[in-house]
This record gives structure tokens, sequence and C-alpha cells, in this order.
């Protein structure tokens, strides 16, 4: 579950330009949550063994640790390819010529401080002294963080039935960033979920948040705000301690910007938007941990007065969907963002205090497909959120079920269609074989129609250059033929 | 001189194609460019989306739907 949301924060990460990592690595905070959160065990074990190493550590050394075996090496080399390609581990010949592995001094420099303390860094947040008020509990955290992150999944799914809006506005950035990061798509002055809105429904919620992040990473690249700026302050607030106000006085103007985004997506909460400290909340300080990010993740709509009576809350996440093999479908919830996913793809039929039933028809189904949501997404969300009863059984869901809801969608596929060009009177048989050939080699060439002596390309601009070059050779080996 | 003409080339069943000659008639041939053999044709890119509707449409016709039971 994890993994999708750290694969996706190390897939950008990997195309930052090697000068940013050196200046992110600066930040102990920033080291020591890539090593915690991004690396698998054994490329920690490697970094460690090699934080206190004085010379270049020869790669043949570096074998002699890892089991000969095929399993292990192949985690080896995978470990190896990750620390390089975060550019923590450098290959580097030793002293003696052989090849020799050496850890980026930023990042060992950063991760030693982190680890054994020292040094005037302050990466680690600056713990506000000013006395509060009114002093905020965890409980008032969680609760702010899942409102404003519920405000923006009904934003999401809401798009998609209009019927539904959260009590909590979501701010014009926010869903600016949604349609950015295409999970909404403006149709006239509609709002409809798309296929990526979808995927990120699907998600648990630490995936939700980096996905978001990434997406607010992009943007605020784009706004000419330093992406070191941005990244090492989410690094910063990964290693933040819940309940404790920080001050923003270390904060760079570009970060101060942040804050206020932050708050809007129930990051950070500030009890006023001027005041000089803010709160880190769940979703904040489990962004770099393997921690659920909001406790009780089936998501209670209306907390305080339902929260007792839900059988779903507190069972963390248990599942809470029932699929019967004659497509009726049972959902034990009474969180209207869940019922709303449900609507996505699926008729509803009844509505108890505990419990939703729906069916699932092809025209449910279809109209899913038709707002791009695909077969694979519904069945993934049946089965991630399948009620305990049914993961006795293997398969969770009964076949049936799932067979069809592919079906449903091939059958709404009857034909396959790539856009591009259809070239004709290519000229002799010879000429054609040749311009075939050449559309292939270039990787445009879609279908060959041999007997009518045409085929088709999905780019054009090189095959008319192509032409154009035959063309101009002819007419000179003409003219050279005219003139001898 | 080889001549290119721009659209989407469309690979399907030749019964679904009999359906979109069938479409293409019916519409002052606004659809089809180029029909190349039985199971391709070239459609008119800005058209695809319109095409395929019809398409769909026409099949809901033809097609006969199992009957959805109703009861709970």
């Amino acid at each position: 579950m994890s993994s999708t949301a750290s694969q996706r924060a190390l897939d950008y990460l990997e195309q930052l330009p090697g000068t940013t990592f050196t200046k992110l690595y600066q930040q102990p905070s920033t080291a020591l949550a890539i090593f915690r959160r991004m690396l698998p065990h054994l490329a920690k074990t490697i970094v460690m063994g090699m934080l206190y190493m004085p010379t270049p550590f020869a790669a043949k050394d570096l074998e002699s640790w890892v089991k000969p075996d095929n399993e292990s090496t192949q985690a080896r080399d995978k470990a190896i390819s990750i620390l390089t390609r975060l550019r923590i581990m450098f290959e580097q010949p030793g002293r003696d010529g052989r090849a020799s592995y050496v850890l980026a001094p930023a990042f060992a420099k950063a991760l030693r401080l982190a680890l054994t303390g020292g040094g005037n860094h302050r990466s680690f947040g600056v713990p506000s002294t000013e006395p509060e008020k009114a002093p905020v509990t965890v409980e008032y955290l969680d609760t702010f963080a899942r409102k404003q992150w519920e405000a923006i999944l009904y934003y999401v799914v809401g798009s998609a039935n209009t019927s539904l809006s959260g009590d909590v506005e979501v701010s014009a950035g926010t869903k600016q960033l949604l349609q950015k990061g295409m999970f909404v798509a403006m149709k006239g002055r509609q709002t409809y979920i798309t296929k990526q809105g979808f995927e990120f429904l699907l998600q648990e919620i630490n995936a939700q948040v980096w996905t978001l992040l990434i997406v607010y990473l992009e943007v605020s690249a784009e706004l000419q705000m330093d992406s070191v700026d941005v990244l090492s302050f989410l690094f910063t607030l990964g290693s933040l301690e819940l309940g404790v106000s920080y001050s923003t006085s270390n904060l760079t103007p570009t970060q101060m910007q942040m804050l206020e985004d932050l708050t809007d997506f129930g990051l950070v909460h500030r009890p006023s938007p001027s005041s000089t400290h803010y709160y880190p909340t769940r979703l904040a300080t489990t962004l770099t941990s393997d921690a659920p990010a909001l406790p009780n993740n089936s998501m209670p709509s209306t907390a305080n007065t339902t929260a007792t009576t839900n059988p779903a809350t507190g069972s963390d996440e248990k599942g809470y969907i029932i699929v019967e093999t004659n497509y009726r479908l049972y959902a034990y919830t009474s969180s209207p963002l869940l019922i709303s996913i449900i609507s996505l793809f699926a008729d509803l039929k009844t509505r108890y205090p505990n419990l939703v039933t729906a069916k699932l028809s092809k025209k449910s189904v279809q109209q899913a497909i038709l707002a791009g949501i695909t077969s694979e997404q519904i069945i993934s969300y049946l089965t991630t959120h399948a009620h305990p009863v049914l993961r006795h059984a293997t398969p969770i869901l009964p076949p049936t079920v799932v067979d069809q809801i592919r079906l449903w969608q091939l059958e709404g596929e009857r034909m396959v269609a790539h856009s591009g060009f259809l070239i004709k009177d290519v000229g002799s048989a010879e000429d054609y074989e040749r311009a075939v050939r050449y559309a292939e080699a270039l990787g445009v060439l879609k279908k060959e129609f041999r007997a009518k002596g045409w085929f088709f390309v999905s780019r054009m601009d090189q095959m008319s250059n192509y032409f154009k070059s035959v063309s101009a050779r002819r007419r000179e080996a003409q003219l050279a033929g005219r003139g001898a | 001189m080889p001549r290119a003409s721009a659209g989407v080339l469309v690979e399907c069943d030749a019964s679904i194609k009999a359906i979109i000659v069938k479409i293409n008639s019916e519409n002052q041939n606004i659809y089809i460019i180029e029909d190349i053999d039985d199971e391709h044709v070239l459609i008119q890119a800005a058209k695809h989306d319109e095409l395929k509707a019809r398409l769909n449409a026409a099949l809901k016709d033809t097609v006969r739907e199992p009957e959805e039971s109703e009861s709970e």
C-alpha cells in the first residue's frame, strides 16, 4: 500500500537534476526522510555500512555482503540502482583502480547529523515558544485534517455527483490543482471525475496525499517556486511531532506561501492566517513514515454525530463491501463519500442507517466506463474494499461478476482506432517496399495494406521529408540522364 | 507522387464495419474517407466521436439486452 506512494515520490525525485539533489541533501531532515521512506532495507544496510567509511568501498567487497543466489543479487542490484538514481551513491574508481562506491558527501554529512545530532541546521522545525491562548489538541487536529482532506475527495467525487457537497469549501487554488492533475475535468461549467481522479480515490490516504503533493510540486515549479524549498519543507513536515506547534520564523517566503496551500489540504493547521506558528496534522507527520495517515481510515462523514454507530469506523480499513453472484452489492457504511464512490459504478437501491444496497448493472458499469473509469479499477476497488466475510474465499469476488464487468467494458470497444495518415500511390512495388520499411524503422507504421499498395502511419512529418528527398533524388537523376 | 490523407484508421469486425458503412451512407457520406477492406476504414478524425456514438446507438437497437430483474 505505501509502496505506491513512495514509488510516486521516487519517480518524481528521479527526474530532478543533480544540483537539486545536492541542495536537497544539505538538510538533515531531507536526508533522513529519504533514507527512512524511499530506500529498501538492503539499501539502508548498505548506506549504514558505508556511512562512516573514510575511503571508497570496493564493489567486490559489497558483493561479498550479499548471498550469491539469484534472489539476493537481484535485491542487491535493485538497491544499488535506487541509491544511484537518488544520487545517494556514486561509482568511483578506488585507489587501486577497482570499481568502488562512495556516498554523496552532502548526503552522508546530513544523514550523520540527523542520526547523531549536532549542528545548527534547524531543519527539523523550530518549536514555537509562544504560549497558546487556546491549546490545540491532537483530536482537534485529526478532525481538522480529515475535514479538509475529505472536502477535497468530496469535490473529486462530487464533480460526478453534483447532489453531494461537503461542509468545507474547497479553495479555488486546490480546485485548480485538481484540474491540473487531471483528477477532474471541466466540460463547460460542469466538472467531471476523470480516470486519474478515480485512481486517486482508490488509493489509501497516504498515497493520495503524495499524489496531490507531486502535482503541487509540478505546478510550483511552473510558478517559479524553488523546488528545493518546497521539497525540503515537505520532508521537514514529515519529521515534525504531532500536537506540537512550530514557529514560522525559519521559513523562506516560498515556504510561507506553501503553508497557506498546505492548510487548504489539511496538512498543517494555523490558528489564524497571520499567526507565527503552525501545527502539523497527522496527514503531514506521516508523510515519510508507514503509519496510517488518519486514524479510522473509513472516514465517517459526520464524525461527531454518527461515529459511534458506524461499524466501519475503528475497524481500520477492514473493507465494507459485499458482492454477491447476482450482482447485488451491500456496503456497510454511512459515509456519503463512500456511497457516492459506489454510485459512480453501481445503481443504488436502498439506504439503511448503516448499510447501502446497490446493484451492478450493464448500464451503471458502462456509464462509469464512459466517464473514463476502467473495469480493472472497479474490480480493484471492490477487491480492496471487500468485507472480511468475503475475504475467506478465493477469489474474493465472485468470478462471474468480475468477468461480466470486464465483458461490459469490451462490449463498448467494438472498434480500435488509430489516428494518423493513410498513404497511397507510393509508386512502383519497389518504392512501396522501401517506404514501408522506412516507416517501420521509424516506428510509425501502424498497418499495411499490401494488396492495395497503401499503408497507414501514425506520424507524417518524417515520412513527407522522406518522400520529398526521394522525389528530389529522382528529379536529379532525370536531369543527369537528360544531360548525358 | 504519393498522396497522404489524415484521418482515423478504424479496425473492427466485418459486421461492425457494415454498420459503419450504413451509417455513412445514411448521412451523406460525411464519415468515411476511404473504405479500405472488410475490417478497416479511414474515418474523418473530427467525426470519430460522433460516429462512435451513432454506432453505439445503432447497436443498442440491434443487440437484444437480457431483461433486468428488478426484484429485491
